[in-house]
């Protein structure tokens, strides 16, 4: 599904993110991507969701070498993931469902059968009776929440989350992570960036450990302690 | 979240293997639907802030109406030079002592001209009693011991005659045995003429700049819209919104504040002629009613909306484009 072949990334100024980076990621296979701050986690999300762009290397997604994506072709490849932010991004002047929504109307999809789908993804992640409220009016794990059902609205091939988990308690961190292990059930491939690593050990999943840009671990799940 | 229900394996959300947007190709009835949408939504965000749209708005309209009111008072103007200009004799002064039949013959004459539509003699008799009537003369006439008055012959050119034809005429009639002195009251209708024509160029200019200066207005409203909002539209595109789909609302933003303002230029062209009728009117009376109020034609005051909302699209177009270039 996931393809790095010696990757790098350099922004403008010289910093170097991400540096010779090489690995797979199997279909409906979930892995963890940890390291400590400015270890390039979130770099290696935003360039599966082209939000930038490799400066060396070859990403393949679903055998799509991205280096190749055109500027026309970055919304239907968008179209095909989940994006999830530690931020929730979030449009407050909106209700919960129209949030969810999103995806959906940007797909183009009848609005009988967008409908059903809101409802089911909203009603997977315990917000159904919120549909018609607003996100500011609720709390920080149910943004979370409404995020995350935004994400998977329109079954995406592959979920990624940024720090998913990063504002909420360590309870609500929990059931957030078994959500995307439910995903990972039915098949949707999901990366998740995080440093919260006592999280990460209990979730028992592969994890790919950065330093400074590189590959420092890529430990299976089996071998997670 | 133990209290949620049951995973819907059996639900329309993971029901199956199938993975993205899936669902029946309806690429006409979707973009159909996003325009309805997009319109409806634009509309309700500039009703969302009424003070800020009717500023807008009315910028807009003023800017549209100008040019309209002008060109509104030089078609009045033109007209007025018309309807005038119907009347404009030449009046041919005969020396004083001619005779009747001079003046029958020299009217003859004149009568066989090209650019000729009329002549009318006047006797000195006539020419007296029309400054009896005028206030004031009427005593001092009483002192005089004899007409002074010469033969006067009216002549009327003839309406389709250029302005250097009526020059030709006139120096013809200089040239004619017996005239004393030729009046043509036509040299001030070419002046207008020519100033209309300045008046007309000058209108257009004026249109062309004000129309740039409408097209700016849209712009950088749109501009600050899009700014304001420029999380929003993050968020549509890393959810995979294509530049078209997030830069919609705001091509109907600039359409609806061009129609708004365009109607409302209409209304305020109208209220000028309204203003105007009475004060037209009044002159049409001393001009025994050949002066009317020329109104702006309907399909002007229908086109303004149209191409106000055109040029509000455009503005709004250039803007968003170059706006949503920097956030791809």
């Amino acid at each position: 599904m996931i393809r790095f072949d010696q990757v790098s990334k350099r922004y403008e100024g010289g910093h170097e993110a991400l540096s010779q980076l090489s690995f797979e990621v199997a279909a409906g296979e979930m892995a963890f991507v940890t390291g400590h701050s400015g270890a390039g986690k979130s770099t290696l999300l935003k360039l599966l969701g082209l939000i930038e762009r490799q400066s060396h290397g070859v990403i393949t997604l679903d055998g799509q070498n991205l280096a190749k994506v055109g500027r026309a072709g970055i919304p239907k490849l968008r179209r095909r993931l989940g994006m999830v932010f530690q931020d929730h991004r979030l449009l407050m002047d909106r209700t919960v469902a129209a949030n969810v929504e999103l995806p959906l109307m940007i797909g183009g999809m009848a609005p009988g059968e967008r409908n059903k789908r809101v409802r089911a993804a909203l009603e997977k992640v315990g917000l159904l009776a919120y549909e018609r409220q607003l996100p500011a009016t609720l709390s920080a794990g149910e943004q979370q929440r409404v995020g995350i059902a935004r994400a998977i609205v329109a079954k995406p091939m592959l979920l990624i989350a940024d720090e998913p988990t990063g504002n909420l308690d360590p309870a609500l961190a929990v059931e957030i992570m078994d959500l995307f292990a439910e995903f990972q059930q039915v098949g949707t491939t999901v990366l998740i960036a995080s440093h919260d690593l006592p999280l990460i050990k209990k979730m028992k999943k592969r994890v790919i450990v950065l330093d400074h840009g590189r590959l420092v671990a890529d430990v299976a799940a089996q071998e997670v302690l | 979240m133990s209290t949620q229900p049951e995973f819907p394996m059996e639900s329309p959300l993971l029901s199956d293997q199938t993975r993205g947007v899936r669902s029946k190709p309806r690429p006409v009835a979707s973009w159909r639907e996003h325009h309805g949408w997009s319109a409806a939504a634009s509309l309700r965000r500039l009703m969302s802030r009424p003070v800020g749209t009717l500023l807008t708005v009315a910028v807009m309209a003023i800017a549209l109406a100008l040019p309209l009111t002008f060109y509104l008072l030089l078609g009045n103007v033109q007209k007025m030079g018309e309807a005038l200009g119907q009347n404009q004799t030449i009046n041919v002064f005969l020396q004083p002592g001619q005779s009747a039949a001079s003046a029958d013959m020299a009217a003859k004459k004149l009568r066989d001209h090209a650019s000729v539509a009329a002549v009318t003699v006047k006797t000195p008799q006539q020419g007296m009693d029309e400054l009896a009537k005028m206030q004031g003369f009427s005593g001092a006439l009483h002192t005089l011991d004899a007409n002074p008055l010469p033969f006067v012959l009216e002549v009327l050119p003839k309406p389709d005659v250029t302005a250097d034809n009526v020059d030709r005429l006139v120096a013809d009639m200089r040239g004619m045995q017996g005239v004393d002195q030729v009046q043509d009251g036509g040299t001030w209708r070419q002046r207008l003429e020519a100033l209309l024509g300045v008046g007309e160029r000058a209108v257009l200019i004026l249109a062309v700049l004000l129309a740039v200066a409408v097209l700016l207005v849209v712009g950088n409203t749109v501009r600050v819209d899009i700014a304001s909002r420029s999380e929003e539209i993050g968020v549509l595109m890393l959810v995979g919104a294509s530049r078209a789909f997030v830069r919609r609302p705001y091509l109907y933003a600039g359409i609806w504040y061009g129609l708004f303002g365009g109607l409302l230029a209409a209304g305020f062209a109208v209220l000028v002629e309204w203003a105007l009728a009475e004060p037209v009117a009044r002159l049409g009376q001393v001009y025994a009613g050949k002066l009317q109020i020329n109104v702006l034609p309907v399909w002007l005051l229908a086109a303004v909306p149209v191409a106000a909302a055109v040029l509000g699209w455009l503005g709004a177009r250039l803007v968003s484009a170059w706006q949503l270039r920097k956030a791809a």
